[in-house]
This record gives structure tokens, sequence and C-alpha cells, in this order.
């Protein structure tokens, strides 16, 4: 009798602590058991179990704790990035070259050049098949891959900016700028607010204009890096492409508040309080507004490829994230080639739809055959990622600060594109 | 002769008298030196290091120059910068001087008068200090926000009035950026008014109420003058925080729109994090802690003598 007594007890006391131990693989800062011998520090965006949102954050959940459970004897320490990314990437650049960077991180794609050149990462080469890398797009392959032909990170995900738009108020996709400010102003006429998008001091702002400007063949950058924005044969498209932004707000076709804007989330609150009909957005802006509004207001937006000055000159800026490893113990490094194929290289990009940076895997998941991505694929094709040069930070700052003061009109356009090319050769100098 | 004059010479550990032994304070006060020179000297060392050299955080070893300092100094946006640097601290210090110094003569009036709502008033103001700069930014934000839902336009529609461009107006935003660090830094400066009030002998007042004074006369010939180490003290802290401030900003406008609010601090935190320029970043820092001490020592000419002392 006391021996089953004794059976039952332990059982039972067994049992109950099952639930505990699976809630303790995960927590907030670790993946995995907390006395497992090896460990790999990763410092990440939103992208993992603590996103906001709580279908992706459920989906990563599984996704890392399969992982983990596929890794016996490790553990992740997670350590998670604030929204200001600019910041948090000059921070781990600095801290790489202490040597106190974290064995493993995301690294945004924009940035990968200056974490190349500053010799921190660790060759992923060795971690993935030649199919799998020729796999990438090339602009993707490009961007990852080092002067020795060294893969120093993985790109997994990319996006791309499109023009969303209220159909009951915005019938037709607006091609070029003019349709886009007509559209505009109808939508104004109807009580809306007008066409929205970034426009203050943010990397945004500067990136998602940019097709505007590439889309006529400008050019930010010479092959040697040098920047050419302003010179002879590209000055002429980067003033109209500002122009077009400038007149969008003295015509009323988009409101001046648009200056004060740095944050796609803007766009998600006007879109569901119903004051904006178009704005311009990334393409994961599709399911945020699909979680955030009801299925009948949903089913009114749409979206198009960004408008260009003519129809057939139109392009748009890609972004997206990697994997990268910083540490010096190569079986972290393989950790974190493992962390990056197994979580994110296509079971995050169809949990997130985010767009995957290799054309195979939108035949695998078919998520990316709904239209709406098949159409973001397609845009993808007059997609151009950011120069993957030291200066462009600086053309980016620059741009924002010209920007401010275009749409707010504290000065004219001629005078603010001087100054933002002044100031970027000044800096390109000091390089 | 004072006993300063005849104290002996203390060797570093041990002073030996003929009868007695006294303890060297060195020994003690070697922690509290070790301490401040590890993490609060060494670093301005190493600014001033960096502000020599050309270094970046794009690696590369970085090598000592002083083109640096003339490269930094001769920038065009520096200017503007400094114009936009001293419209903020000066309208924020006033503003934050006034405000605390009117919450604090309230307080200690209700105070006196045992009025309701004294505690309430002192911890409304104090919730404010202690909300992060980042945070505060954030709240302003959204209420500075010009969509048609933001939060102070949708009460200025209420009243029938029309919206303010808070921060897509050149001319405004920066009033709007010194509002929200006002809101923030009051606090402070009623607080250190409450005690320096508190401070103020009574029989001052007794003796202006005999002499017939109106309270505007106690205000200006008893209060204020009493106050006036306190307050130049006041405004030697809150300056050089008002300098140091970039976080609230940051989240509130950016610095933007173009250039409009962006503060010394924040053009040196863009240069360093954005620009990843240290050495340049470091030459801005020195800059800094230059009008810093200069602001200081002009607001210290002011003060009392002894007071000084």
């Amino acid at each position: 009798m006391k021996k089953s007594l004794l059976a039952a007890l332990a059982a039972a006391t067994a049992l109950g602590c099952l639930p505990v131990a699976a809630e303790d693989l995960i927590t907030s800062d670790r993946v995995g058991p907390s006395d497992a011998p090896k460990k790999m520090v990763f410092r990440m965006t939103g992208d993992g179990p603590s996103s906001t949102d709580p279908t992706w954050a459920a989906g990563y959940t599984k996704l890392y704790t399969d992982f983990i459970n596929n890794h016996p004897g490790w553990q992740l320490e997670l350590q998670m990035m604030t929204g200001d990314i600019s910041q948090e990437q000059a921070r781990m650049l600095e801290q790489a070259r202490a040597g106190h960077a974290p064995d493993c991180a995301a690294v945004d794609s924009f940035v990968l050049p200056l974490f190349k050149q500053a010799g921190v990462l660790k060759s992923l080469s060795p971690y993935f098949t030649k199919e799998e890398i020729d796999q990438l797009f090339p602009f993707v392959r490009d961007g990852v891959t080092g002067k020795d032909g060294q893969v120093y990170a993985w790109w997994w995900s990319t996006d791309l900016r499109v023009l969303y738009r209220n159909k009951e108020i915005v019938l037709n996709a607006p091609e070029t700028w003019a349709d886009a400010k007509a559209a505009a102003l109808k939508s104004v006429e109807a009580g809306m607010e007008g066409i929205l998008f970034n426009g203050s001091r943010y990397e945004g702002t500067g990136f998602d204009w940019l097709g505007n400007f590439w889309g006529q063949g400008g050019k930010l950058v010479d092959d040697a890096g040098k920047p050419v924005f302003a010179d002879a044969d590209n000055r002429d498209k980067f003033v109209k492409a500002v122009n077009y932004y400038r007149d969008l707000v003295e015509s009323g076709a988009a409101p001046k508040r648009v200056a004060t804007i740095g944050n796609y989330d803007d766009f998600n609150a006007a879109a569901a309080a119903g004051t904006t009909a178009m704005f311009v957005g990334g393409n994961w802006q599709y399911r945020q507004l699909q979680n955030s509004m009801e299925p009948e207001e949903f089913a009114k937006w749409t979206f198009s490829p960004l408008p260009g000055i003519t129809a057939d000159q139109r392009s748009t800026g890609t972004g997206g994230w990697t994997v990268a490893a910083f540490s010096s113990e190569p079986e972290k490094v393989e950790m974190c080639a493992a962390l990056a194929r197994e979580v994110y290289m296509g079971p995050a990009n169809a949990l997130q739809e985010q767009l995957p940076t290799r054309a195979d895997l939108y035949d695998k998941y078919d998520i990316f055959k709904s239209e709406a991505n098949q159409t973001f694929a397609k845009a993808l094709k007059v997609g151009q990622a950011r120069p993957g040069v030291l200066i462009y930070p600086e053309i980016s700052n620059q741009i924002q600060i010209m920007m401010g003061k275009v749409l707010t009109g504290a000065a004219t356009t001629d005078a603010a594109v001087d100054e933002a090319y002044k100031a970027t050769l000044d800096a390109y100098a000091r390089l | 002769m004072s006993a300063r004059a005849v104290r002996p010479k203390l060797p570093f550990l041990w002073a030996t008298g003929r009868h007695n032994r006294v303890p060297s304070p060195y020994p003690w006060l070697m922690p509290v030196i070790l301490v401040m020179g590890l993490f609060y000297l060494y670093p301005v060392v190493d600014v001033f290091r960096y502000a020599f050299t050309d270094l970046t955080l794009l690696g590369g070893e970085g090598h000592y120059t002083l083109s640096t300092f003339g490269n930094v100094l001769m920038r065009p946006e520096l200017l503007q910068i400094l114009w936009v640097t001293f419209v903020f601290t000066a309208g924020s210090v006033l503003g934050q001087q006034v405000i605390g110094l009117a919450m604090a003569l309230v307080v200690v009036r209700s105070e006196k008068r045992h009025l309701f709502g004294t505690t309430i008033l002192r911890t409304t103001a104090l919730i404010a200090w202690v909300v992060p700069g980042i945070a505060g930014g954030i709240i302003w934000k959204m209420l500075f926000n010009e969509a048609p839902f933001g939060g102070l336009n949708s009460l200025l529609r209420l009243l029938g009035m029309a919206p303010v461009q808070w921060l897509s107006d050149p001319d405004v935003v920066m009033w709007s950026v010194v509002l929200s660090n006002v809101w923030r830094g009051t606090a402070f400066s009623m607080v250190v008014m409450y005690a320096a009030l508190k401070a103020i002998d009574p029989s001052l007042y007794e003796a202006a109420e005999v002499d017939g004074a109106s309270a505007r006369q106690k205000l200006f010939f008893v209060t204020l003058p009493q106050l006036r180490p306190a307050i130049l003290v006041n405004m030697i802290l809150i300056t050089i925080q008002t300098l140091n401030t970039f976080d609230a900003i940051i989240s509130l406008t950016g610095g933007g729109p173009g250039r409009a609010t962006e503060v010394l601090s924040l053009y040196t935190f863009n240069v360093v994090f954005r620009n990843y320029d240290l050495a340049a970043g470091s030459v801005l820092s020195i800059l800094m802690l230059v009008i810093s001490l200069g602001l200081a020592l002009v607001y210290a000419a002011f003060l009392p003598k002894d007071e000084k002392a």
C-alpha cells in the first residue's frame, strides 16, 4: 500500500513537472534547457518567439522548439534588438570590433557591407551547399559574398515597396506619378487625407522613395562606390523624383504631416481608421492589414507596383534580413548556420509571408502561390537593393534631411539637393 | 594662525605624532578615486584621445591627426545645429525654471493653508520626471500626431479650433519639442525650488509684513533674492541636463523635419551611430563639454561669493 502510494506520488510529480519542463524550453531570453552544456548567443529582431503578432509568436515558438530538439545539448540565449535598427546595428558593429559581439545575429542587409568591410563576420560557406547558394537571387548572392568569394551571411528574406489603395475610393491602380496625384486628390475630395508615405528622419523615407529615382535609370553611386546621384547624368532624374513628392504635398494630394511619418505602423493605423485611401508601404503590411481589419474592410484593400514617371519606368526598393556569425568557435558558427537554414530559410518565410530570397522556395511553399505573393514576386523583378557601399548610410541620412526641408517648404528642391550632394561627397572624402 | 596651518603634513598611509597616530585619509579615499578614475576619468581621456585621430567604427587602426577638429568645426551645418541647440536649451531651461518655481510656490502656499490636492500636484509632476526620455517622446508623438485621430488636434477640433501642425511646421516644431521637454523636466526644478523655499527664514516674511509689504513685494524683495543661489545652481544642473538631451527628441522628431530639431547631442549621436565617425563624434563631445563648462562658469559668476566657497 505504502509502495503504491509512493509510486502514485512519484508519477503525479513527474506528470506535474512535464508541462513546466515544456514551458521552460522557451523563455523570453532562452531557448533550450538552461543546463545545456553548449550555449550560443543570438541577437535577433522581432522575428522570433517574442514577436508582437501572436500568430507569428506561436509559429516561431514551434520552429524554435523543433530546432532545439534537433540539437540536443544546446541552448540559445536570445538578445532582443530595439526598433531603432540603425542604432542597434551600429552598436553591434562596435561590439564586434571590440570582440564582444554575440555569437550569431540578425544583420540588416543594407548594413551588411559595413560588417564585411570590418572583417568581423565568419564564413558560412562550409555550411551551405553550392546548390543552395546558386538558388539565391543574384542581388542577394552578391550582397552576402565577400571579396574572397566566401558567403558571410545568409540573407533569408527580402521585401519590397508597393502602393496600397482602397479600391472603393481608388478603383484603378495608378501607374504613373500623374495617376497617383490625381487618385490622391480624388481621395481627398472623398474626405481622406490623401496619399501617405514616410517623410521624416527615418531610413524608410529615402528607401521607399528611391524607386522613383531608380525607375528613371538614376544611380546613387558609381562602380567605385562614389556618390553620383546629383552629378550631370543623374541630377535631373533626382530632382524630378524629389519634385514628385513635393508636388504631392503642395497640391494637397498628400498631407503635410508626411514630413513627420517615420513608421509603417502609422499607415496601418490610418488605413484601419479609414482616414487614408492610399499609402506607400512594404509587402509585409498586407498580412498586417489582414490581421488588423475586419474581413469586409480588408477586402477593400489591394496593392500595385509603385507608379513611375511613365508606366514603363518603374522600380522599387528591396531590403531584407540576414543571419550572420561572429563567434570564433567553429561549433557556434555551424550552429548559427543551422539556425539560418532550419528556422529562417523557408519556414520563417512561410510563417510570416516574408518573401524568400531563393527562387525554388516560391514553389515549395503553397503560401507563396497566392495571388498576392505571386504579384509581389513579379514586382521583385524591377526591385533594386540599396548599394552595398560604405557611404550608403550617409546618402540615406542626407536624403532624409533633404526630404524634410523640401516637404515642409523650408528649402527649394535645387538647394536641398545640392546641399545633400555636397554633404555626401564631403562624407565620402572622409571615409 | 588657523588650525589648517598648524596641521602636520600627513604621510601617505599613516601620520605619527609624538603621542598618537593619526590615520591618513588616502587609503579611505582610494576606492572612490579609483572608481571615479576608472568610470569617469578614463572615458573622458579616451574621448580626448579619439578626437585627435581619424577613427571610425568601420575598422582600421586610425591615425593621430589634428585635421578632425578642423573638419568638424568647419562643417556648414554646425552653425544651424548650435542655433537649434541654443533655442532648445534656452526655452527648456527658462520654461522649467519658471514653471518649477511657480509650482513650488503653489505647493508651499497650499501646504500652509492645508489645501486639498497638494500631494496630487507634486506626485503628478514627479511622475512626468521619472518617465524615461524615449517613452516621453513617444507619448508626446501620439499627442502631437497630426493625423485626423491625433491627440491634441482632436481636442482642438472638439473646441472648434483649427488643428496645429505641431511637428511638420519648421517654425512650430521646436516649440513642440521644448514643451515636451519642459513637461518632463519641470518636476526637478520644482523639487529644488521647494527645498529652497522651505529653507527661507520665516522671520524675513514676518518683518516684511510688519513693513506692510504686499505679496508681490514679498516675492520680489524676499523670496527671489533668497532663492538666488538655488536658482543659479538649478539652472546649471538643468542646462547641462538639457544640453545632453537627445532621447526624447530622437523618439519625437528624429531631429527633423530636415534639421529643424537636431540639437548638438543628437547630431553627435548621429555622427557616431549613423555615420560611424568616432573621431568626429569625440570632437563634438568635447564641444558639448566646453559649452556646458562655459555656461556653468557664467552662472557661477552670479553666485554669492560665500555660496561659491
